[in-house]
């Protein structure tokens, strides 16, 4: 705000000097932006001549000149300088473009400010205008396809769902691989704190609780240079989110946000019909008693052609809304600004019964008690209700109960009760009684002060929390296959996780010599960080009727409760010195000391360095008159990992809750371990960035490397021990990778603007170090393995070369060439991480028309498609239908097909081409034919808006009005068979990605919105 | 602005230096160097114990289900592969199932070696010498039944005798013998015999405990004198021990501990037997993954053969007609016990010791006396042959859901002939693979 009073000053002399003068002509005009909204406090100057004024709240001003022709020079920060020849007095208005290179741009970066010219570290911003709109409910959902070396898939179609981020891979097996995020300085709990069983997926997205409308924009922390001084918090990358806040001197503006939408799968699940699960029956019982004649006759199903088909699928899937309303207002005086924004949002699920609710209220404000001193707060309050439902490897989850069940088998049985088969319940008794409500409470707080001690010296203290708790009450009637035994049953759960940080910083500016040659930017600090958890749940059964709900009124109860702590202290340091405006060199250090590690190996220590250099500041590139920007960056550093494991992993511990007869018990149950200490990720990365073509082509390229050692691995130790594992630093994983950015202005004329952005990220993952073969995933079968030499989230099934065109049978590779086939012949066959992942974008602007086409893409990934597990199956699941593939079953000799011949023999099972392995036997259906590619290319979004002229918006006193029509996933183009490419349904562990069992596919939006400012 | 930073380092150093700060202790979880050291945390430690022998992997299901799949008369209808290459009597090193009972069998051994190894230490006052007998003879109870397990399912395996502090306390150790390892279970059994009380408690072991598990251990060892004088100490004690009747009266209408009953696990709403959803069908709330197969159905029943043993199983109402087990029934409470000893086995143990003692007339004895407690005629074999196969066929059906059929075959030697399996490596289970690798010390199982 200084430089707001040399420029009233210039403008008051300005004044009294022009009316000394002869007045001659006086112009106005008003001035937008590139969306059509009036720009307020723009520069306007009158070149050659010491004339300038701003403009006002309607983005209006007027100038008296001596003379016409005049030039006019229009400059606002963050937007391109405009040049416009005035030779009429006529108003007109003037169109100011978006500085799309942003390079001039302060971005946030840890602790600080920094310009992004001057920058080492490898960090990208992106502005809220590139995923305003887009019906998701979690700001990190939105970022897919928009940054490079980010890695993001929706884990269902969930509405406020699980979310798979990855910043630059998986650094780790067993500790976090989720980034850092932080909103307006609060360090934020990402812990999923939904209890009820939703089979093995992630319950929910926490970040869901916040409101994206509310921010400005998301930056995203790379290298190490940029996260080392989060140090123990950062290997994983960080996300920092910074809120919308006023500005000091404007008026209130209020801004009104509406949308709804409609969704539909993308594609929905198929199962075989009544006389297609009748005629496979039938075949694999005569092919059976063919393979064993020493069986009895086959039992047939009679008329299998006359077999009825129940169409349960249909049943799940329905049109789902989605409400989104928002009321916003920020504005400013000279001493403060405010922001306050108020949301609410309901979604419902395309599977029924899930859906999401969210209300959200936030709260910035600040305050300049006086030029030294400044005070301010963010808050953030909302809350979340979910109706959750469970799914994947739940038999009694809804999706199954409709896919699995034979299809000719009824519904309702003769008495008109729920039909039940095997261990799946009913679907419609699921979809009308599944009762699973969560309620979440979010408060996300901070307090600041900033004091200048010195114009160059500050210090700022902040003291946040981020408070979460989710109340739940499941209630599971009688009327479900659950609840039948216990006379319907009832949870309700309490879970309060609670992050605590203070930080103070003391940042020190100073530019000195000749022209400000050298600048220094520094800064030291310290941070105090608490997590707890609690939990208290309560379960009841027996209930006098399926209207008495709440577990109070159970005849049998009982309770349970949980509670841990972990604490951080930090110390952190950072300096980067400038010289020339063409050399920066900068170095950060953090110290971590951690709670959850022993006393002696307690505290991890953090460093990184950089160097960039401007080398467009060069005369000899200069020279070459081709280079508009261009800026070489290099870093290297070390961050930490200590998230993902327990508070209390070091220790030797015994657990409670081992109880007999009703009386305490207590039982030895992790074995210590004093020399724990950090995960420790070494990353080295060198970057260029480059615009041409008067800076209408820019260009961003990064590769970097990354060794993550000393991993905080569950190390297998001998059974005789009396453990299972053993927590220690052990192992190796490396990522490296090219990251592409680029944008090109490709028409700018003042009606019409055509701009593309591309960007592509491809990252490659192996395990460097491992004790020995870890397998997990698919309830006990074992698919996912993590294997030195390869990548994490591997698959491992035995692989089918192809299906004997003569006898039927599905022939395996014989990998220990014994001539049979046994468990060792299980090989890594794929792998469910995308080799490149990006997104292409192009907006089309003409008028006041806006078209925004946003493709995402990924390739190279494999999914294991378990619902063809499932129900490809032979017939040797007698209470498993059948999906249409079945049906590519081989018959003859001659048939040429990688879906063996029906049967459920068990002869000779040791035997390759042997019958007994096309769906049983010791390949138990693990085979290779269930994996399938998962790449895909999707419109994701696709967009046109129109916002009325200014002279029409002038006229209904409106700042700004907005229409839009958008479809979300409109086209996916790709190979995999299932519903939905998209999808990780075991995403509650990490290492279990890229299986699709009976989840909810992505769903497909149309929506209509319009957004007021007034 | 010299004095602004040394006040901000004065903060600074003020919050740093806090080692206390950073000293965290868990509430649930209590530090292994102060989890005995009393009269009452040495109480819960042998809770714990019998705990472990009853949790998940051990005799809340899994083990049981091993010896009953591997019978061939128990089928599994779920989809998981280690389940149905158990009841398909083809195991690979890789199998799960295998894999948790190994497990769960060698963490029971670990709370027992702290327990005999903490508590003569302990010098609590409240802890009277008599406790302290009691615990340990308990412990050392515990761990016998547990090698024994370990020897009859895998073989010889490595002797833990001494509690693990650190991950290299039990470094280098080498499968001991199979005969070595019963010795490891007699000189438990003889300990625990000498410090238990001869009380009466079916839930928790006393020296009646030992005596009716060395009568099953003599019986594996074939020292048929023994077998027999320590079956009779039970079931001479006939106030205490009796067949009830009918059969069905040790476990319906939700009984426990009844006087049927030598030792059986308790469990309750915060401690389920594993069990109990794993039988009862969908429409009783159950999954039925483990159930009767077609020909055990009929011979249970098959009035001559099952007698009114076909209390063990239903049959759903029409159209499912699906036949199911009964003995593990408690649904949703979980508190059906796992019967790890019935007084039933001690008839069945001294008939077939008398029988090797050429007692034929006592054996008929008591063999009939489970007969008529099953509702059946007296046997009518006379040799000493036809005699032990109808003691076979009753241990058949007596025990069809408990831990018997599959380690009775192999003991007896009748598993090639019973259950076609000709090679004698598979008599025994592998060696979890996982265990393989993690071990440099464990050699496999041959065959495997």
């Amino acid at each position: 705000m200084n430089r707001l009073y040399p420029k009233g000053f210039n403008l008051l002399l300005f004044l009294l000097v022009s009316h000394m003068l002869v007045a001659q002509t006086t112009i106005s005009g008003t001035v937008l932006s590139d969306e059509q909204t009036p720009l307020e406090g723009v520069t306007i100057q009158v070149k050659g001549q010491a004339i300038q004024t701003l403009t006002n709240s309607k983005g209006g001003f007027t100038v008296t000149v001596p003379v016409l022709p005049v030039l006019l020079l229009i400059s606002h920060t963050g937007y391109q300088k405009g040049e416009f020849n005035i030779t009429t007095i006529t108003p007109s208005s003037f169109r100011l473009i978006r500085n799309e290179r942003n390079l001039d741009e302060v971005v946030v970066t840890g602790y600080s400010t920094q310009n992004k010219k001057l920058i080492a570290g490898s960090i990208q911003t992106i502005n809220s205008q590139a995923f305003r709109d887009v019906p998701a409910s979690g700001f990190n959902q939105l970022l897919q396809g928009k940054a490079t070396g980010v890695q993001v898939n929706a884990n269902s179609g969930v509405p406020g769902g699980g979310i798979t981020f990855r910043i630059r891979g998986n650094n780790s097996i067993n500790a976090s691989v989720d980034p850092l995020y932080i909103i307006d300085g609060v360090f934020i709990s990402n812990t999923d704190p939904i209890q009820t069983g939703m089979g093995q997926q992630q319950g929910s997205n926490p970040i869901a609780d916040i409101n994206p409308s509310d921010i400005e924009n998301i930056t995203i922390l790379k290298d190490a240079n940029a996260t080392a001084i989060y140090g123990s918090l950062g290997a994983n990358g960080v996300v920092i989110v910074t809120t919308k806040r006023g500005r000091l001197n404007s008026r209130a503006k209020v801004s009104l946000n509406g949308y709804h939408g409609w969704s539909t799968a993308t594609k929905k699940f198929k199962v075989a019909s009544g006389p297609e699960t009748a005629l496979l029956t039938n075949e694999s019982r005569i092919n059976t008693v063919k393979d064993n004649p020493a069986l009895p006759p086959p039992s047939l199903i009679a008329e299998p052609d006359s077999q009825p088909t129940f169409d349960r699928i249909s049943d799940l899937f329905r049109t789902a809304h989605t409400s989104n309303y928002e009321v916003a207002v920020q504005g400013g005086t000279d001493k403060s600004a405010y922001y306050a924004g108020f949301g609410y949002i309901k979604q419902e699920g395309i599977v029924r019964p899930s859906n999401f609710e969210r209300y959200s209220g936030r709260l910035n404000y600040d305050n300049y008690l006086n030029q030294k001193v400044k005070i301010g707060t963010s808050v953030n309050i909302s809350r979340t209700w979910r109706n959750v439902s469970s799914n994947d490897n739940n038999p009694q989850g809804v999706i199954n109960s409709a896919i699995f069940v034979r299809s000719y088998l009824p519904v309702f049985n003769s008495d008109g009760t729920y039909a039940r088969y095997g261990s799946f319940d009913n679907h419609l008794a699921l979809i009308n009684y599944l009762g699973n409500n969560a309620v979440g409470w979010r408060t996300i707080g901070n307090v600041y002060g900033e004091y200048a001690i010195l114009p160059q010296l500050k210090l700022r203290t902040s003291w946040s929390l981020d408070n979460a708790s989710e109340y739940e009450n499941n209630f599971t009637s009688s009327l479900l296959a659950a609840g039948v035994a216990s006379n319907g049953s009832a949870a309700s759960y309490e879970t309060k996780n609670l992050v605590l940080t203070n930080e103070q910083v003391l940042t020190f500016i100073q530019s000195f010599g000749e022209d400000g040659k050298h600048s220094i930017n520094a800064l030291v600090g310290n941070t105090i960080n608490t997590v707890l958890s609690q939990s208290t749940s309560a379960t009841g059964t027996g209930f006098a009727s399926n209207d008495l709900t709440a577990v109070s009124v159970a005849s049998v109860r009982s309770g349970s409760s949980a509670e841990s702590r972990s604490k951080l202290l930090s110390v952190f340091a950072k300096a980067s010195y400038t010289y020339n405006n063409r050399y920066t060199l900068d170095a950060s250090f953090r110290a971590d000391g951690s709670s959850k590690f022993g006393e002696n190996h307690r505290w991890g220590y953090f460093p990184s360095g950089g160097f960039t250099w401007r080398a467009d500041q060069e005369d000899f590139i200069q020279s070459l008159n081709l280079f508009n920007e261009l800026r070489f960056r290099t870093s290297i550093g070390l961050s930490g990992n200590q998230n993902g494991i327990g508070p209390y992993a070091a220790q030797g511990l015994w657990q409670s809750g081992s109880n007999y007869l009703d009386q305490p018990g207590i039982a030895p149950s992790q074995l210590a371990n004093p020399d724990l200490t950090w995960e420790t990720t070494r990353q080295s990365d060198l970057g260029t960035e480059f615009s041409i073509l008067n800076s209408r082509l820019f260009v961003s390229v990064d590769y970097y490397n990354k060794y993550t050692y000393d991993l905080l691995l569950n190390v297998p130790v001998p059974n005789r021990t009396g453990f299972a594992t053993y927590l220690q630093n052990y192992g190796a994983v490396s990522n490296k990778g090219f990251e592409l950015a680029i944008r090109s202005t490709n028409i700018n004329t003042r009606t019409f603007k055509w701009t593309t952005e591309f960007n592509i990220s491809q990252n490659t993952n192996r395990i460097e170090k491992l004790a020995s073969d870890i397998t997990l995933g698919a309830s006990g079968r074992n698919i996912s393995i993590l294997r030195q030499g390869y990548a994490v989230n591997s698959f491992q099934l035995y692989k089918q070369l192809y299906v004997d065109p003569q006898t039927g049978n599905a022939v395996y590779e014989d990998l220990t060439k014994e001539g049979n086939i046994t468990a060792a012949d299980r090989q890594i066959v794929g792998n469910a991480l995308p080799r490149y992942t990006g997104g292409f974008t192009n907006s089309f602007s003409y008028k006041g028309f806006d078209l925004n086409i946003f493709f995402y893409f990924q390739q190279g990934n494999k999914i294991m498609n378990m619902n063809d597990f499932f129900l490809v199956h032979g017939n040797t699941q007698a209470n498993i239908g059948f999906v249409p593939r079945q049906l590519e079953r081989w018959q003859k000799p001659g048939d040429i097909t990688d879906i063996p011949r029906v049967t459920t023999s068990n002869r000779n099972i040791e035997a390759n081409n042997s019958a007994a392995n096309n769906y049983g036997g010791n390949v138990a259906n693990l085979s290779s034919r269930y994996l399938e590619n998962g790449s895909f290319i999707r419109l994701r979004t696709l967009s046109l808006s129109y916002t009325l002229p200014s002279s029409i918006i002038n006229k209904l006193k409106f700042n700004n009005i907005r229409a839009y029509i958008q479809g979300t996933n409109l086209i996916t183009i790709t190979k995999y068979g299932g519903p939905d490419p998209e999808v990780s349904s075991q995403s509650g562990n990490q290492n279990t990605a890229g299986y699709d069992w009976a989840t909810v596919p992505q769903p497909k939006t149309i929506q209509i919105g319009l957004n007021l400012v007034f | 602005m010299t004095r602004y930073l040394y006040l901000y380092l004065a903060f600074f150093l003020l919050t740093t230096s806090c080692r206390k700060f950073l000293n965290v202790q868990p509430q649930q979880q209590v530090d292994a160097s102060v989890a005995i050291t009393d009269a009452v945390s040495a109480e819960a430690a042998v809770n714990g114990l019998y705990n472990r022998l009853g949790s998940d992997g051990y005799y809340g299901s899994n083990f049981i289900s091993l010896s009953y799949l591997m019978g061939g008369d128990i089928q599994w209808t779920g989809s998981q592969s280690a389940p149905s290459q158990i009841a398909a009597r083809a195991l690979t090193a890789d199998n799960s199932n295998i894999a948790s009972a190994w497990m769960a069998i060698y963490r029971t051994i670990l709370s027992a070696n702290y327990i005999i190894d903490i508590v003569p230490r302990l010098t609590d006052p409240l802890l009277t010498e008599a406790k302290k007998n009691q615990y340990q003879g308990e412990a050392y109870f515990i761990r016998a039944l547990a090698y024994f397990d370990l020897a009859r399912a895998w073989g010889g395996v490595q002797l833990i005798t001494s509690p693990t502090y650190s991950k290299t306390d039990q470094e280098g150790i080498r499968r001991s013998s199979l005969a070595e390892t019963y010795a490891q279970v007699l000189s438990d059994l003889d300990k625990a015999e000498a410090l238990l009380p001869a009380t009466v408690n079916r839930n928790k072991a006393t020296q009646k405990t030992v005596w009716a598990l060395k009568a099953r251990f003599y019986l594996y060892q074939q020292d048929w004198v023994k077998a027999e004088s320590y079956a009779s100490k039970i079931i001479d004690d006939a106030a205490n021990y009796k067949l009830l009747k009918p059969y069905n009266a040790f476990f319906a209408n939700n009984v426990t501990a009844t006087a049927e009953s030598v030792f059986e696990l308790a469990y309750s709403t915060s401690f389920k037997n594993g069990h109990y959803n794993w039988w009862l069908p969908p429409a009783l709330g159950g999954r039925r993954e483990w159930a009767p197969n077609n020909n055990l159905v009929t011979l249970l029943n098959d009035p001559a053969i099952g007698g009114n043993r076909n209390s063990l199983i239903a049959q759903t109402a029409p159209p499912g007609n699906l036949w199911y087990g009964k003995l593990y029934y408690r649904n949703p409470t979980g508190t059906d016990p796992a019967y790890l000893m019935r007084v039933a086995e001690l008839y069945l143990i001294r008939s077939e010791a008398r029988v090797k003692q050429t007692k034929l007339t006592q054996a008929l004895t008591d063999l009939n006396a489970v007969r008529d407690r099953a509702g059946l005629s007296p046997a009518t074999a006379a040799t000493p042959e036809a005699i032990l196969l109808a003691i076979e066929n009753e241990r058949r059906f007596e025990f069809a859901f408990e831990a018997d059929r599959w380690f009775n075959l192999v003991r007896t030697g009748r598993v090639s002939s019973v259950l076609n399996i000709s090679d004698p490596n598979k008599f025994v289970f592998p060696i979890p693979i996982s265990e393989i690798i993690a071990d440099k010390y464990l050699d496999p199982n041959l065959g495997y």
